[in-house]
């Protein structure tokens, strides 16, 4: 359908009237280039229909839908806390944060609090998560852009944090970590030592990735001014997260909607002034910088006390409806429950960052080069575990 | 300052500084491979693997007293516990538990359902299997436990 | 019959300039192995520096350590399926990799790894090199327009731009090199490689050093010029995984792709041959003139024997180290003969007439070998160039560069020469 241009429309088109793929005829030197499902650097199963001029993009259109699992209608079969290890597959790299939206929206529907221990060892939890939802994104945008060492010590570096929940909850990946009211599992014995030794261990080697990358001009010239995204465009698509902040926005959910126990630590936000790609690096090696921060006063300050709220076993939260949202490393993490008063939700509706970010991608794109798109897609940071759901 | 970052960029220094360290890198000691299978991983102990159901050790009877708790905890359904009622003592017996593998996420909301320490999942997770049935576990391969592989080839 | 083979190794002159045709003929077959035993270590030395690099193993179960990988490599190819694209131009699709393995094997008839140690020694020499060198663009185009397809179209596109592009620079280059080999007495200078290092020698400086930094610049632009020529890191985007154009052998499979892969680092090895002759001495020991006399020619000379007992001795202590597991009983033993055999090459070469007469070419060896590893080296740590900015740093860079660098030398070389 043909797009209106105009003043008020911000998403107006100039040079695309139709989607790529419905475009039944085309000029004599453009060309449709399928960067099919099947792809080295589209971060799991995304099908991007290009439409070059010869090197120049422009338009895109993203296919998506190859990983759909339905986990949104598997909520309406499952109990509240049948359906908490569900949650951990969307986003797949970052399972804590996906089980802490849901705990916390589902708490906030029954009107429980989490006591303030089980609050700090989700905090801690919660940005060990992010510390390696980022060291994963910058190794797969290193090797993006071609240099393929970053990933392997970013990937060790991972480990040790994949160690620490594993001793933590007994998975590496898909966590289940938290329970609704609280933790099920109390702190190991060592867990602070454990958190210590690694906050420690980690602080030099982002130092060696930026030795490795942030100076060296290949990648500055890969990454300085590709994928422009300025901050109206942010904020009339929905953009959150690390893409938004470094657009020069300084909102994150942490300071702006405080959840579990962030009030109680100190913690800066890093913003970017440009939004290009270069810009969204360095606020995520800032962001992992902040959350060594988090944890290190985190883990001296775990204070005593039960892991677990007072809940009845069989959870029948009252009749309503919530959203509630934290900042996952991507963005904004939302659940949207809508509860008919029985044991299972009538409707669990999750709001994805990484889905709602991808909208960005032909804004950003337009104009640039195809060797940019890969390195666009994978500064917007998806999985498309959350984008497909 | 203009004068430092120029000399810094004819002098390829940030290149040279990447170059030293992945020179550095090539240490021996910095590797961090694991050459599986001669060197297993060493697995927490909280780790949920494979499921096993304990017997108490000394009379060698099964600690599982057929609540059936863990299958209604499973998001998945896949335990199938089967009981019969003891007329003498007026309890549940198991006969047959039933865990089908090829469906279950690890989750560990049964071990957490389970009221004694009857189903626990184990450290194990070499757990291939080459037919389908292979993956469904009935309550003598349970109580047998994890069983780990000793390559021979 | 041994006084022909010692009248022939004592010999001053290359056979080609001897006009003795065996002798040519055996120097290309040890030239042909040579090269093929140089590309099957390359790419194992490849894949275990550059998996050193990135903190893990690389091939460690074909043969002991990996040994055996280049081997099993070989055989898969052999053995693949050879697929044609149905509407693949069949003459061009067979001739593509024939053309760039010759272009690419050609060159080799005047690499000098010794002052009569080259399959000839034209005195255009250099000039061949560069000219036959070229030719492989060519094959390139072929590969890309008989696959039919245009991914490797477009690869074979770019990657065919970007060589032409950095042959321009290595020009520049190299002739500012030949200009400092006519810095002598006489005022003439040589485009034959036996020439260029024989004036090295006379001049009793290694051509990177003179004019400082005259020939240092000349240097490093032939040395960026030749990573791009060979389509490597960080200019490798024609042939990269992650891009969407995935190059020009995309639709080459089995021995055909092994052809391609071949030539390749057979010209890695050839673009490196020049910057060793031009500019590092060829096979001139380090330090040639300065360290002089009887002991430093002795010491320099058991480096060779040394490199080898080295390498055994590191394959003693791996084998010490070895997994004690059944199974790997025979890599293990495997690996104690492979260092049985390395250490009696060194001792091999401790004899003294074997010592005196195989120091030219190990030297040349070594320089190339450093070349191979700045190679891995850039490919493990630098990001890749987008086509567009590899384009304009050839243009805009380099070019200027080299041209300057040209006009300095000649300068200095007339103010001071």
């Amino acid at each position: 359908m043909p797009v209106e241009k105009s003043e008020q429309n911000p998403l107006a088109v100039e040079h695309l009237e139709q989607a790529p793929s419905e475009k039944t005829h085309l000029d004599s030197n453009e060309l449709i280039l399928n960067m099919g499902p099947q792809h080295p650097s589209t971060h799991g199963v995304l099908r991007v229909i290009l439409k070059l001029d010869g090197e120049k993009v422009l338009g895109t259109e993203c296919v998506i839908g190859y990983l759909h699992r339905g986990v949104e209608k598997i909520a309406e079969h499952r109990t509240y806390a049948m359906f908490n290890p569900y949650v951990d597959r969307m986003d797949y790299v970052a399972a804590v944060s996906n089980g802490l939206g849901y705990c916390e929206a589902v708490e906030k529907l029954m009107n429980v609090q989490a006591p303030p221990r089980a609050n700090y060892i989700r905090v801690i939890l919660t940005e060990l998560n992010r510390m390696a939802s980022h060291m994963l994104w910058l190794g797969t945008h290193a090797l993006d852009i071609g240099a393929i060492t970053p990933l392997f010590y970013t990937f060790r570096d991972r480990e040790e944090i994949l160690k620490i929940f594993e001793k933590y909850c007994g998975a590496r990946l898909t966590t289940h970590a938290f329970r609704i009211g609280g933790c099920l599992y109390e702190t190991y014995d060592g867990f602070e030592d454990d958190v210590t030794k690694f906050c420690n261990f980690v602080e030099p080697k982002l130092g060696e990735y930026e030795t490795l990358l942030t100076t060296n001009r290949i990648w500055l010239e890969r990454t300085k001014g590709v994928g422009y995204l300025s901050a109206e465009d942010c904020k009339a698509l929905g953009v959150t997260g690390p893409v938004l902040r470094a657009s020069g926005v300084k909102w994150d959910l942490r300071k702006a909607q405080p959840y579990a126990a962030y009030k109680d630590f100190e913690f800066d936000i890093p913003t970017g002034q440009n939004g290009d790609t270069y810009d969204r690096y360095l606020v995520r090696i800032a962001e992992m910088h902040q959350s060594l921060r988090i944890i290190l006063q985190a883990v001296k300050a775990i204070p005593e006390g039960p892991i677990m709220a007072k809940i009845p076993k069989v959870l029948k939260p009252p009749v309503g409806e919530i959203y509630h949202s934290i900042e996952a490393p991507k963005g904004e993490l939302g659940y949207f429950i809508v509860s008919d008063g029985s044991t299972q939700p009538y409707r669990v509706r999750v709001r994805p960052p990484s889905f709602v970010n991808l909208q960005a991608l032909d804004k950003m794109v337009r104009g640039q080069l195809v060797a940019d798109v890969v390195a666009v897609i994978g500064t917007i940071d998806i999985v498309l575990g959350e984008v497909d759901r | 300052m203009g004068v430092n970052r120029f000399l810094r960029k004819i002098f390829l220094v940030d290149l040279l500084q990447g170059l030293a360290l992945t020179f550095r890198y090539q240490d021996p000691r910095e590797i961090y491979t694991e050459q599986y299978p001669l060197q297993r991983p060493q697995v927490a102990e909280r780790y949920r693997g494979a499921p096993r159901l304990n017997v108490n050790a000394e009379t060698n009877e099964t600690l599982c007293i057929a609540c059936d708790l863990c299958a209604l905890a499973c998001p998945e359904r896949l335990i199938i516990v089967s009981s019969e009622r003891n007329e003498k003592t007026r309890r549940k017996e198991l006969t047959n538990f039933t865990y089908d593998l090829s469906r279950c996420m690890f989750c560990g909301l049964c071990e957490d359902a389970c009221p004694t320490d009857a189903l626990e999942l184990t450290q194990d997770f070499e757990l291939a299997n080459y037919t389908r049935e292979g993956a469904i576990w009935d309550r003598q391969t349970l109580e047998q436990g994890p069983q780990p592989t000793v390559y021979k080839r | 019959m041994r006084d022909y083979v010692l009248g022939y190794l004592d010999s001053t002159v290359t056979p080609g300039e001897a006009g003795n045709v065996l002798w040519a003929l055996i120097y290309i077959v040890l030239i042909f192995t040579g090269v093929s035993i140089a590309v099957m270590s390359m790419n194992w030395l490849e894949r275990k520096i550059l998996a050193h690099m990135q903190v893990r193993l690389g091939p460690m179960r074909v043969g002991p350590h990996g040994l055996l990988q280049p081997i099993a490599d070989a055989i898969k190819l052999l053995i693949k399926e050879d697929i044609m694209p149905a509407e693949a131009d069949k003459a061009l699709f067979w001739m593509a990799p024939v053309v760039i393995v010759i272009t690419s094997f050609a060159v080799y008839t005047v690499i000098p790894f010794g002052p009569a140690h080259a399959v000839t020694d034209m005195n255009i020499g250099l000039l061949f090199m560069l000219g036959v060198s070229s030719l492989s663009v060519l094959g390139i185009i072929m590969a890309g327009w008989a696959s039919n397809s245009h991914y490797p179209l477009m690869g074979a596109l770019r990657s065919s731009a970007q060589m032409v592009s950095y042959e321009v620079a290595m020009g520049m280059a190299v002739v500012s090199a030949v200009l400092m080999t006519s810095m002598n007495a006489a005022g003439t200078g040589t485009l034959s490689m036996i020439g260029i290092v024989q004036a090295q020698e006379q001049q009793q400086i290694w051509f990177i050093f003179k004019f400082f930094p005259l020939g240092l610049l000349a240097f490093f632009i032939f040395a960026v010029a030749m990573v791009a020529e060979t389509n490597r890191a960080p200019f490798d985007l024609p042939e990269a995984e992650s891009e969407l154009v995935a190059g020009f052998h995309t639709e080459y499979s089995g021995f055909r792709w092994s052809l391609f892969f071949l030539a390749e680092y057979a010209a890695m090895i050839a673009v490196s041959s020049i910057a060793v002759t031009l500019w590092l001495g060829g096979w001139m020991r380090p330090f040639a003139h300065l360290l002089n006399g009887r002991t430093w020619e002795l010491t320099f000379s058991a480096v060779p024997a040394l490199t080898f007992f080295v390498l055994a001795a590191l394959a003693a202590r791996a084998t010490i180290r070895f997994p004690k597991h059944p199974l790997m009983r025979i890599q293990r033993i495997g690996l104690a003969g492979f260092g049985a055999v390395l250490g009696g090459i060194g001792l091999v070469l401790l004899v003294p007439p074997v010592r005196d007469r195989v120091q030219d070419i190990s030297w040349f060896t070594f320089k190339v070998a450093v070349f191979m590893y700045m190679y891995i080296w850039y490919r493990g740590t630098f990001p890749r160039y987008r086509f567009d900015q590899l384009m304009q740093l050839g243009w805009k860079f380099m070019i200027p560069t080299g041209i300057a660098v040209l006009i300095g030398t000649a300068l200095v070389g007339v103010l001071w020469g």
